[in-house]
């Protein structure tokens, strides 16, 4: 399991949401209530694939929060 | 004198703006926000710093006359000056580059366009095409247009090369703008037929010659016989023909240009004498850049830009030796920064204005109809990036187009007032940035000028300048300022 | 984990186990802004992710997407990296800064480019422009048309012999003059 911590005060929720719901269909992905983070746990058949898709997401995530011109 | 050493002691209160880089030992030019500039001694420098600039002396008076005191600041001659600097920005596109085909007949080590062999399929631009960009070019808000053919290699389209001209002289009838046609050939296809429609409808032709024929002949190959033999038979043959029409021959001939490869950087008189030997008055010492084949072929024709300026130097003080002797020449380089160094004036070259010209001062029409800011904007989409595609011919509205956010998004990110490094040089007033080179290069449109090669050139030319300004030689002063004289070259225009 | 020649541990670091480099930034020199622009740059070709350990830090942390196998190539590689970021990071913050300091003129070089080439709109532009839009919020109900305003005036007419509903006129004096009775009161 790959858990991914996206502070709040650099990333958009709905980027981050966005990005789940993106990548949804690759992995079993659960969001987790966190004070300054939008935490999200990622579970797949490998910790390789675990691994490829939490940095996809990543980068979904940031590019969709840049482009919406941040938090 | 270090300049260092006076930050504590900067005035601050005596000067107007003022921007400043040392150009050699005892000299620093100090340019303003309009573009003036002055070479002050280490002496001279440190009273203005210092604010102890003596009254009523000969530097006050320089200083005066040229906007860079604060007392008596002339606020009216500022503002004129740059907005007659900026006098592109109230026009649209003027420069609109057809690519009537991506199939090219020769292969060239450098090649920015990504060319398709002869025999290729599908890489044509159609009339349909090549009507509907016409229409678009005729929408430009700018009252002169030119319409420049490219490939590949056009003339492997000759047909729809005579069409559009055709069509576009028609339109012409009611638009009433000034419309020029230049081409941009290998040469290689003309032959007297073609020649005689280029005479009689006014296209203006250019092609490349990059040195001595060994060295030309290396690096652009044609099938069956040298590349260069053929260019250099058709400028010959073309610049006659002019003569025979009665044309100045210093106005009117081919225009040749040299792409600098590696081979070329040890030869810098033997470039300049080929171009000599072929009756070429002017000489556009263009440096590589990354586009095309020639980011595949960096390897082999790549090279570090101090060797550039090295050949760069050579070459320009040979040029000037040859018109010290009363032979005619000029460099093009020199020439567009000059006319804006010594008259104020932009030539309005779109890779050397603030904010450059993509999308704004000029378009590319793909083979394909797709439209884009630049033609290295269509060279990248040759390559897999369409980042800088901004519609297509039969989809997007004129105002589309140039209103488009990629549109917007370069003349930002060129406007060196708002560029690190650019905001604070000397340079400045005179300079420009390509956002396309730096989306190549360093993977933005913005880019990080004390990296790019781009910025390395610019500045290489500039100090060269300036320094033979400062050197003060008549001879040299004399060049200079013929370099700049602007003869419109009114044979080739269009109008109604 | 292991240093960067030239670079304190603090400030950037490479894990060749987890085959990325990690700087450490002083929040305070670095806008948001400039985190983002810089970041930008890279996602092509990277994957990034930031974070902030403190109120005082960022962290940035760059994976290659392809990384070289060998060893002290790959640390080669990620030095690359992190040198390139830096470089980036700073023109980036301070293209932030110049940016606001020059904003006005940029605006105006900008506006007048985009103006002078597109012109003004043809007659196919204004023919797809959406008039009905509202151009902008009004609450008092000002920005009418004498028609929308005074909207059919026979019923307006019948309603007012009637006496159940005051013209906007009528209505208008009838709360000038409450208002004046209230005052004299």
């Amino acid at each position: 399991m790959r858990e991914l911590r996206f502070h709040r005060e650099l990333y958009r929720g709905e980027s981050v949401d966005e990005a789940i719901k993106v990548y949804a269909p690759y992995a079993t992905i659960t969001p987790v209530e966190h004070e300054t983070h939008w935490v999200v746990k990622i579970e797949s058949k490998s910790a390789a694939r675990e691994r490829k898709i939490g940095d996809e997401m990543a980068n979904y995530a940031l590019g969709l929060t840049i482009r919406n011109q941040g938090v | 004198m270090q300049l260092l050493e006076l930050r504590n002691e900067l005035d601050r209160t005596s000067q107007a703006f003022f921007r400043f880089r040392r150009i050699g030992p005892d000299r620093t030019l100090i340019t303003n926000l309009e573009g003036r500039w002055l070479v002050l001694s280490d002496v001279e420098m440190s009273a203005y710093a210092r604010g102890a600039v003596e009254k009523e002396s000969a530097l006050e008076k320089r200083l005066r006359d040229h906007n860079f005191l604060r007392e008596g600041w002339d606020e009216a001659a500022a503002r004129e000056m740059i907005a007659n600097r900026k006098r592109f920005l109230g026009y649209g596109p003027n420069l609109h580059v057809m690519v009537l085909t991506l199939r090219c007949n020769e292969t060239c080590v450098y090649c920015h366009a990504s060319p398709a062999p002869v025999s290729a399929q599908g890489l044509d631009m159609t009339e349909e095409i090549a009507e509907r960009s016409v229409d678009l070019a005729f929408q430009s808000t700018s009252p002169s247009i030119t319409i420049e053919f490219q490939g590949g290699e056009p003339l492997l389209r000759f047909d729809l090369l005579k069409h559009i001209v055709a069509y576009a002289k028609a339109k012409n009838e009611t638009a009433g703008k000034t419309v020029e046609f230049t081409m941009v050939s290998n040469l290689a296809l003309m032959n007297e037929e073609i020649l005689a429609f280029m005479l009689e409808n006014k296209v203006q032709i250019c092609t490349s010659i990059d040195g001595p024929k060994a060295l030309h002949d290396k690096q652009r190959k044609l099938p069956m016989h040298s590349a260069f033999d053929s260019a250099t038979h058709w400028i010959r043959t073309i610049n006659q023909a002019y003569v025979d029409r009665g044309l100045d021959p210093n106005l009117y001939h081919v225009e040749a240009l040299l792409t600098t490869t590696r081979a070329a950087l040890a030869r810098p008189r033997d470039v300049v004498d080929t171009y000599r030997e072929l009756g070429c008055r002017a000489i556009f010492l263009r440096p590589l850049d990354p586009f095309g084949m020639a980011g595949k072929t960096a390897k082999v024709t790549e090279y570090p830009r101090s060797e550039y300026q090295q050949f760069y130097r050579e070459a320009v003080d040979y040029i000037l030796e040859l018109n010290q002797q009363g032979e005619q020449m000029i460099e093009r380089y020199a020439s567009i920064f000059l006319t804006k160094i010594l008259h104020g004036e932009d030539p309005n070259f779109l890779d050397l204005r603030s904010p450059a010209g993509a999308g704004v001062a000029m378009l590319a029409y793909g083979y394909d109809g797709n439209v884009y800011t630049c033609d290295e904007g269509r060279m990248l989409a040759a390559q897999g990036d369409a980042s800088f595609c901004i519609g297509n011919v039969n989809e997007s509205r004129y105002r589309d187009l140039v209103g488009h956010p990629t549109v917007r998004a370069m003349v930002i990110a060129s406007n060196l007032d708002a560029q690190p490094g650019c905001v604070n040089c000397t340079y400045n007033p005179y300079c420009g940035i390509q956002t396309t080179h730096n989306h190549k290069t360093q993977g933005s449109i913005f880019g990080r000028m004390r990296e790019s090669n781009v910025c390395a050139v610019h500045m290489g030319i500039q100090d060269y300048l300036f320094g033979k300004l400062a050197d003060g030689e008549p001879h040299v002063l004399e060049s200079f300022d013929r370099w700049t004289t602007v003869r419109p070259r009114e044979h080739f225009l269009h109008e109604t | 984990m292991s240093t960067i020649e030239g670079i304190p541990a603090d400030v950037a670091h490479v894990d060749l186990d987890e085959k990325r480099a990690v700087l450490e930034l002083d929040a305070t020199l670095y806008p948001v802004e400039s985190l983002y622009s810089a970041a930008f740059v890279f996602i092509d070709r990277h994957y990034v992710f930031l974070d902030r350990p403190d109120a005082q830090k960022l962290r940035i942390v760059v994976t290659p997407k392809k990384l070289e196998a060998d060893p002290e190539a790959a640390k080669e590689q990620l030095r690359g990296v992190v040198g390139e970021l830096a470089n980036e990071l700073v023109t980036a913050a301070w293209r932030h800064q110049i940016t606001q300091e020059n904003r006005a003129r940029i605006e105006a070089v900008t506006l007048q480019a985009m103006a002078g080439s597109m012109g003004p709109p043809s007659l196919d532009d204004l023919e797809d422009f959406d008039f009905t839009d509202e151009a902008f919020e009004d609450p008092l109900g000002i920005a009418l048309s004498w028609e929308e305003k005074y909207a059919k005036k026979g019923e307006a007419k019948a309603e007012a012999s009637e006496g159940t509903a005051d013209s906007p006129e009528t209505s208008d004096a009838a709360e000038a003059t409450a208002e004046a009775k209230g005052e004299e009161e």
